[in-house]
This record gives C-alpha cells, structure tokens and sequence, in this order.
C-alpha cells in the first residue's frame, strides 16, 4: 500500500441478500487532507464507513485504513469514528461516557477536558447525555471521535439535524480538525458543507463511486451562453478571441468557457458577432455547481464533461484528478 | 497488558454500577427474598391457632439463622435466576439499544476483549448480589430470633461458603443465558420475554408433569432448574417431599457432581456461543 494513501479500497462489496449496497467501491484518501464523501440518502456512504471500521464485513474486495485490516486493534488504534447519530450511555453524563471510552480507547484522562474544550462542551459536561441537544450530541460524538488524538478521523454526516449557527461552528471545526497530518474523511450529502470543508472529494451513487477529484475538478467551470444564428461561424469567431478555452456549439447556443482567471465581456462578444452578421437573441452566464454536477453524477444516466469537453464516464472523471 | 484490561474491567463495573436497572433488580429479589423466605412465614407460623389451622405446618427453625442457608439457597435456582437473567440481558441488550455497541467496538480492543470486560464486570457483580441476599437472610432470621427470645445459631462457615459458591454459579447461568438471548435477539425486550417464558413456564411446566410422564423425566434432567435445585439440595435448598407452589421444585434431581458439570457446561456453552455470534455479525 502507497504510504500516502490512509484509506484504500479495492472492490469493496458489501451484498445484503439480492441487494448490493456497495458494488466494487475503490476510494483513495491521502495523507492529511479533508476528503468528501459525498452521495445521496441510501448511496452506500454509511455502509462503507462501518466497513472501513470493522463494524460490518465485506462481502468481497479488499481494504486497507491506516495500512492494516479494517477493525484491526492497528488500524482503530488511530482512527477516531462518529457513525450515524451518536451513540452514548443516556444516564451517563457527557464526561462519564468519555471516561468510559477513554478507558476502552486507552487515552489519557487528561484528553477528556481537552476534547469537551474542543467542541465547546466544558460547561455542560456533567449533564446527563439525555438531556443534551441534537447538536451537543453531535459535538460530544465529535469529541469521543478525538479522544485518541487518532491520525484518521471518519465522521458520518456530523452537520445532521445542526441548526445554521451549529453547522458553521461543527464545519469550522472540521476545517480546523483537518489541518496538518490529520486525515478527515467525512459523510456528506450537504453539497455546500463539502464545498466548504473538502480538499478532495468522492461522489457515490448506487454503491458505486460515481466520481473523485477536487472540488473544482467535479464541479466544473463558468460559461457564458449566447442564443444566436448561424452557430458555426460564431463558434469559430469566439473561439478566435483572447482567454476562450473552449466553445461547444448545440441546441442554437453557444457555450463558452474561459481560461481559468480570464473574465469575458459579455457586451464583447455581442458586439463581435453582430458586427460579423450573426443575430444574438440571449446572453446569461452559467454558473456552475457541485449540485448541478453532483445531481448529473449522480442521476440513472449520469454524464459529465471533461477537460476536452468530451463525454466522460466515471473512471475518466476519476482520472481527471 | 494488565492495566489496559483492567481499565475495560473498571469501565464496565462502572457502567454497571451507574445502570439503576441493576440496583431495582437487586431490590426486588431482597424484597421477594425477605417476604416470601420470612415475613409471611413468620406471620402464618404466629397465626396459626391449632393444629388444623392455616400455617399449622410452619416451623421456627426455618426461620431461625441456623436455617438461613437453606431458606434463601432455594430462591436461587427459582426466581433469583430469572431476575439474574434480566440482569445479563441487560449487561449487553442494552448496549445495542442504544447503539453504544458500535461506540465500543469503534475504540481500541477487539470484541471478544470487549465481551470479556462485560462479562468480568457481571461475573463481579453477582458476588454483592449472593452477599446481599444472605445478609438480608441473616437480618431477617436473627431478628425473629430475637423476638421470639431463641437462640442464635449461625450456620458453619463451609456451610456458607458452599451455598454462596453454589449461588454465584446458579446465578452466572442464568446471567449467561440471558446474555446469549440479548446477544441472539440483539436486544432487550424480546431476549427478557423469552428467558422469562423459557424458565418459569417452560421448564417450570415440564418439571411439574416429569414425576408423572417417565418420558420427560431424561430431559428435565438436562434442565437449569433441575441442576441448580440438585446443586443446592445438599444444603437443603430443595426437597423431594416439599408440597406445591411456585416455587417449590420436587425433582427429578441428578447429583450434586452432576449438577456442577452440568452448569459449567451451560455457562460455557452460553459464553461460548454469545462471544462467537458477536465477533461474527455485523453491527448494525
């Protein structure tokens, strides 16, 4: 296994009957970055979580998580884990139950007041856990994840049921949490929360991975769209002007992409065209979107393009990274 | 080595102790324990006016504190037994309630280390519960002594020991049972109604009839019941000639070493297969 690769999968199967919940999964995280598993409720998210935790077994393939078998004493040694909603003793208080699994995790005593710190949950550590909210929950699941101080840290969807002030504090500590070796590998189908918190991402749909590479790379460029006549010559006139890196032509529109950091005046390329005889009915500039490309990879007939404009599939989206 | 499976052995008794559930428990069966073994004997034995009449049958000796071991012996095989198998469901049902299961098995040690604390911490825990009981025995018995002016005689101190081995072993069966149910129906309320219906109608029902159907007798022997009341009759926790009642067991009896092999072989059976089927299934 590559030393920089914390989590490997290859094949990873997971059959529950004639239901085929993961199907031939191979997912790549790196060495201290924040990876993004993005995919829809039911992809298989989860049940490819619990597998690189030893929680469930494989039906098939292969997987490694801090170079040892998933579930092994070596690879949970290091990883800190917060699957689903979190799961503690109801009568214990916050600080009982991370003295329990502090105990189990065998960490210092010593972490528990650092990881109550860390999520804000000092003051209310000796409430009992039933009484506390869905976000004091997620932030004591966040800091019974940390108590190890683990290397790898798997987190399933930790924004869930956060209001909007929870969600920014739970992102920004994320962010924060994946700074240096730390690797951070969170569930997710919020797409602005990836956006937002990833450095990589990996799209699941149907059990399969769909697509992976960075944000940018997944979710594509700005266009600019002008409705005109006579689409060959104005497909050739604007692919002739400074900064254009590419322009498709189809359906009586012309789609134009920039270089990167290159802005093209609308009103330019209006007065061009006309200028050489070609009507312009509509100009708007296409915003692109994790959620424009996250609802292309993931629906039946998913496409994309990639740098060449080409249909690509999942494995060439891959590639791109 | 040492120090970390004791930190798991710590946490469990901890949770164990923290669980209010195991101290109701506990209560109920002292109190079942102190009405039924003394209370309402003693009433009936003063009650009684003649020979003919109601608790005319009651004798003080049982009720005295030389008698105290073969008084509260006889609850263990019956009711203790099934407040104990409660006690193991809830040991590790619970656990997948509430999903802590998952927490637990997220952590550094691997599930059959993670069963072996759970198990360490019931095994533990059942010792104040034979202690508790007797010493709810003793209080009871010296203090009819003390109203009814007899005198005071404890049983020996083998005789002691002895019924509080055969306790805790009668006890960790049960608990054991009840700890393969919630690990089998990974839960609590099914696994709870089960143990109930199996050790109180199932092999309550069968035992009655075995005297009658030579049939059943063989494979009453292979019951609980009839091994934990064989393994307490030499302390005088079951009788042959006992008459009717709930909880009242009247054979067929296997002996003593037989008994004892008989319920190592279940606890090891019942442990056995519990550690294998968590090691084996996913969590859910």
């Amino acid at each position: 296994m590559n030393d920089q690769l914390v989590i490997e999968t290859k094949g990873l199967t997971k059959r529950y009957g004639d239901i085929t919940a993961v199907d031939h999964l191979d997912l790549e995280v790196r060495r201290g970055e924040v990876f993004g598993f993005l995919g829809p409720n039911g992809a298989g998210k989860t049940t490819t979580l619990r597998m690189l935790l030893g929680l469930i077994t494989a039906s098939g393939g292969a997987a490694a998580v801090l170079g040892a078998a998933p579930g092994s004493v070596e690879s949970l040694a290091n990883t800190g884990a917060m699957i689903e909603t979190p799961a503690f003793y109801p009568h214990l208080s916050g600080r009982s139950n991370l003295w329990v699994l502090a105990r189990y995790a065998g960490a210092p005593e010593s972490r528990i007041e650092t990881v109550l710190g860390q999520v804000d949950l000092a003051g209310r550590g000796d409430d009992p856990f039933q009484t506390y909210s869905l976000g004091m929950k997620q932030r004591l699941g966040v800091a019974a994840a940390l108590l190890k101080d683990p290397a790898l840290l798997i987190l399933d969807e930790p924004t869930n049921g956060l209001d909007p002030a929870g969600m920014a504090e739970m992102r920004a500590l994320i962010r924060q949490l994946g700074h240096g070796d730390r690797t951070v590998l969170l569930s997710s189908h919020l797409m602005n929360e990836v956006e937002q918190i990833c450095d990589r991402v990996g799209v699941i749909a149907n059990g399969r991975m769909v697509a992976e590479g960075t944000v940018n790379q997944l979710r594509g460029d700005d266009a600019l769209l002008v409705r005109a006549d006579r689409l060959e010559d104005g497909q050739r006139i604007v692919a002739g002007m400074a900064g254009v890196r590419r322009v498709d032509a189809g359906n009586g529109v012309l789609r134009i992409v920039t270089e990167p950091d290159t802005r093209l005046d609308p009103a330019y390329v209006n007065q061009r065209l006309v200028s050489e005889g070609i009507g312009v009915s509509e100009l708007r500039m296409e915003q692109a979107s994790l959620e424009s490309a996250f609802l292309s990879l993931t629906s039946p007939d998913h496409h994309t393009q990639n740098e060449n404009g080409e249909l690509a599939t999942r494995k060439e989206v891959a590639h791109v990274r | 080595m040492f120090g970390k499976r004791f930190g798991l052995l710590s946490a469990e008794l901890f949770l164990m102790r923290m669980r209010v559930s195991t101290w109701v428990l506990l209560g109920i069966w002292g109190t079942l324990g102190f009405f039924f073994s003394y209370v309402l004997p003693y009433f009936s034995y003063r009650g009684a006016t003649g020979p003919e009449a109601p608790g005319a049958g009651t004798d003080l000796a049982a009720l005295l504190p030389e008698s105290m071991v073969e008084t509260m012996i006889g609850g263990f095989p019956f009711y203790g037994g099934a407040i104990v198998l409660i006690l193991g469901v809830l040991t590790i049902g619970s656990e997948f309630g509430w999903g802590t299961l998952k927490t637990l098995f997220t952590q550094r040690p691997g599930r059959g280390q993670i069963f072996a604390a759970k198990m360490g911490a019931l095994a533990i825990m059942l010792v104040p519960f034979v202690l508790i009981i007797f010493s709810i025995g003793a209080v009871s018995s010296v203090t009819i002594a003390l109203i009814e002016d007899a005198t005071i005689v404890w049983p020996s101190v083998q005789e002691l020991i002895e019924a509080w081995l055969a306790g805790w072993l009668i006890l960790a069966v049960w608990a054991a049972a009840g700890v393969l149910l919630a690990v089998i129906t990974r839960g609590t309320s099914l696994a709870i109604g089960i143990g109930i219906i199996y050790s109180l109608v199932i092999e309550g029902l069968v035992s009655a009839f075995a005297n009658q159907i030579e049939l059943l007798e063989p494979i009453v022997k292979g019951f609980l019941r009839a091994n934990a009341y064989s393994l307490v009759r030499p302390l005088g926790g079951a009788d042959e000639a006992a008459g009717d009642g709930p909880g009242l067991f009247t054979g067929p009896f296997v002996s003593g070493t037989q008994a004892l092999v008989v319920l190592v072989v279940y606890l090891v059976v019942f442990l056995g297969v519990s550690v294998w089927l968590l090691r084996h299934r996913d969590v859910a």
